[in-house]
């Protein structure tokens, strides 16, 4: 990792590489160890990524957004290769071989009924899958509740 | 942000949990969507869309309107 990087843009690395290597995202604590930092840098560090959004904590300082990821449960398996993950809403979970550049395999149901709306990336190219993506929130409120949106 | 079968099944939903239509887009606009939004997610630099980076991001995928406007 190169020491131009600032300590934010190291971390936000590292916790990417993590969840790759790993399938769930690192803990403040494994973090701290890994960059030689204090648990205290970490978080406000981590308070620092959370400010765009594409970052976000729990109550307890752990990690439940790096996205396109989830670090919690979701109703959106992605599964590329030997390895998966969760997105948070299918925008996400098609940000995962988005951001891989890798076929995937995504599991989806209506948000209506729970069909089954599994779909497949491949080549660079969504080879199954129909349907529609509504989002209930205007963009300027997305993260008045990211949890709803 | 959810996946319906059609625009049935999404006026369900918003009459179910007592919602208004929101915005709509198809799955393959939201693939497109993904990959400008997060194809570069892993660059050392980057840094988040300004307001006006993700508006723009928007209108390429075809997303416009005051409900993918994201204000100053």
């Amino acid at each position: 990792m190169s020491d131009k990087l600032s300590f934010d843009a190291q971390l936000r690395l590292f916790v990417y590489r993590h969840m790759l290597r790993h399938e769930k995202s690192p803990t403040v604590a494994q973090m701290a160890t890994s960059l030689g930092a204090s648990s205290k840098k970490v978080l406000a560090s981590l308070a620092r990524l959370s400010g765009s959004h594409a970052f976000m904590q729990q109550e307890s300082g752990e990690l439940w957004r790096a996205a396109p990821f989830s670090c919690i449960p979701t109703p959106f398996p992605v599964r590329v290769g030997g390895k998966s993950w969760f997105g948070n809403c299918i925008w996400d979970a098609l940000g995962i071989p988005a951001m891989l550049g890798k076929d995937a395999r995504i599991g989806a149901s209506c948000g209506c009924c729970n069909y089954d709306m599994s779909m497949e990336i491949k080549g660079g190219k969504l080879r199954s899958g129909a349907g529609l993506i509504h989002i209930a929130v205007p963009a300027r409120e997305w993260y008045k509740d990211v949890a709803f949106t | 942000m959810l996946l319906f079968r059609s625009e049935q099944h999404i006026e369900r939903w918003c009459r179910q949990w007592n919602r208004p239509r929101g915005g709509t887009f198809s799955l393959a606009q939201g693939w497109k969507l993904a990959q400008l939004w997060y194809g570069d997610r892993l660059d050392p630099q980057w840094r988040p869309k300004s307001a006006p980076e993700a508006e723009s991001v928007f209108r390429e995928v075809g997303l416009v309107g005051e409900f993918w406007e994201l204000g100053k």
